[in-house]
């Protein structure tokens, strides 16, 4: 039997987990409901629907980006639970290469992902259908973009999973590391002037910016006394090698990590 | 690659090492064709680790463990293909059923359409899961799971069965079925297992290894042990040293 036909089975039993998760349906509940907070709270809370639709759809983006988070708890328990919960000494003692099982785990992760993140996108398709009869050509920039962002935030997770003891710890540490190390480490070098495009919090909002610079998103109305590059958007290229950086040099990492690790 | 590396099991100068504590030193022994062999031992005298090495989940320190005349460490997956394994009390994906486990563990192993479901049939049965096939597992005992993992290390009927503490958590009609299921199949294979149940190991065994300190105190016929200290638990408390 080839390594490519038992990839293909355990892609399929992990992805069988994801699909028989409560994880999969919390997610899709929370995108559901980030979408319908932009669409309903929009016209009942405030002067209606932005003239500009790009700014609509900017913020119908938070609905894909919730998805991309996903891929956080999806990931969470890839390896590390393997390790916590002793499924290893079933799994790890098939004549299967671990190569071959981080790769079906991150495929099957990445699949879950991709399904809650192209919803989320359906659901910002037919709001701008519904509100102003078209969808930007940017709504397909910023789906191929958040699916890159997915994939770099599954490789970070599975790296956190590959060194962690347990599945809490891996979750919590690729957290911390996306949303606090590297949200206020952003945060630092926007106000000190400094090119932020190599952490993953700048190079993810591209997904959004994408539609337009933070001033053409808040429609003018942006906060006195922010530099030039407080407003700054990421740029597009910049933010793709950034996250295929992430992509790659973790999930390699994730899988040399794995092969080495042993299961006393 | 000389005939003795043929045997299916050998263990070569075994040492392992967790940080600074020697779990295993300088271990060495051969098991024969179809030969069933008890691992004893106390509690951290590294049967486990012995186990472990063999099955891939741990790296020796130094030294070599050889399936069928594959090296472990070196081409993991060829050796593995050669051995059933029960380690500790395993756990199981709570998500899938008994049947599906071992469809997904089956197909891992090359196995598959007719001669896969058959199979699980008949693991299935031999182990007394047929009411709860369909069952995921999260709702099983620990019993019931170790009878789970009973059935998929005979799943692919290997030459080999490499077993640690296999009747933990069963009751007591499940051990004497446990029993009887190696006893019956262990006929034809290899089997290697760690126990701290003296008469299971002698109703399983002819031959016995003893451990401490993850030193080999003694690896013989049960009859030659019995005949030299008068019986197998007299052999093992005067050479683990415990108290008569």
């Amino acid at each position: 039997m080839s390594e490519f036909e038992k990839l293909r089975v355990v892609t399929w039993y992990e992805f069988l987990k994801h699909l028989r998760s409560k994880r999969l349906y919390a997610i899709l509940g929370v995108v559901i409901v980030a979408e319908l907070a932009v669409l309903i709270g929009l016209p009942t809370l405030g002067d209606g629907y932005p003239d500009d639709l790009m700014v609509l759809a900017a913020m119908l983006s938070v609905g894909p980006s919730l998805a991309t988070l996903g891929a956080v708890f999806f990931a969470g328990d890839a390896i590390a639970g393997e390790f916590e919960r002793k499924t290893g000494y079933i799994l790890f003692t098939n004549p299967v290469k671990r190569t071959t099982l981080v790769i079906g785990k991150y495929l099957a992760c990445g699949a879950a992902v991709v399904l809650l993140t192209l919803l989320g996108y359906v659901i910002v398709c037919i709001s701008l259908l519904g509100v102003y009869g078209h969808i930007p050509i940017e709504t397909a920039q910023s789906f191929g973009l958040s699916l890159l962002l997915a994939g770099s935030v599954l490789s970070v997770t599975f790296f956190f999973s590959s060194v962690s003891k347990g599945t809490m710890v891996a979750t919590v540490m690729t957290l911390v590391f996306l949303m606090v190390i590297s949200g206020v480490l952003n945060g630092v070098l926007r106000m000190a002037g400094q090119p932020g495009w190599f952490l993953l919090s700048e190079a993810g909002d591209s997904t959004i910016t994408v539609y337009g610079g933070y001033e053409a998103l808040w429609e003018g109305d942006m906060p006195h006394g922010m530099s030039d590059r407080m407003l700054e958007a990421p740029d597009i290229n910049l933010s793709i090698v950034a996250m295929v950086i992430y992509l790659v040099v973790c999930f390699f990492l994730s899988i040399w990590i794995t092969k080495r690790r042993q299961l006393a | 690659m000389g005939d003795r590396m043929r045997e299916p099991i050998v263990i070569e100068n075994l040492s392992k090492y967790y940080n600074r504590f020697l779990a295993l030193d300088d271990l060495s022994m051969r098991l024969g064709e179809n030969e069933n062999v008890g691992l004893l031992g106390p509690n951290g005298a590294g049967k486990s680790t012995v186990l472990k090495i063999l099955c891939g989940l741990l790296r020796p320190s130094s030294g070599a463990a050889y399936i069928d005349g594959i090296n472990v460490v070196e081409r993991p997956e060829q050796a593995l293909s050669r051995i059933g394994t029960i380690v500790e009390t395993p756990e199981f994906y709570t998500f899938l059923t008994p049947e599906e486990t071992l469809s997904y563990l089956g197909r891992l192993r090359g196995m598959q359409g007719d001669g896969l479901r058959r199979r699980i049939t008949e693991a299935i049965r031999l182990v007394r899961l047929e009411d709860w096939a369909t069952v995921k597992v999260e709702k099983f005992s620990r019993g019931m799971r170790q009878r789970l993992a009973l059935a998929q290390a005979l799943l692919h009927d290997p030459p080999i069965l490499i077993l640690d503490e296999p009747a933990l958590g069963l009751d007591p009609r499940g051990v004497v079925e446990f029993r009887e299921i190696i006893e019956r199949v262990g006929k034809e294979k290899t089997v290697f297992f760690a126990s701290h149940q003296l008469g299971e190991v002698t109703q399983l065994c002819k031959k016995v290894a003893i451990i401490d300190h993850g030193q080999l105190l003694a690896y013989d016929d049960i009859a030659q042990l019995e005949k030299k200290y008068h019986s197998l638990e007299r052999a093992y408390l005067e050479l683990t040293g415990g108290a008569l």
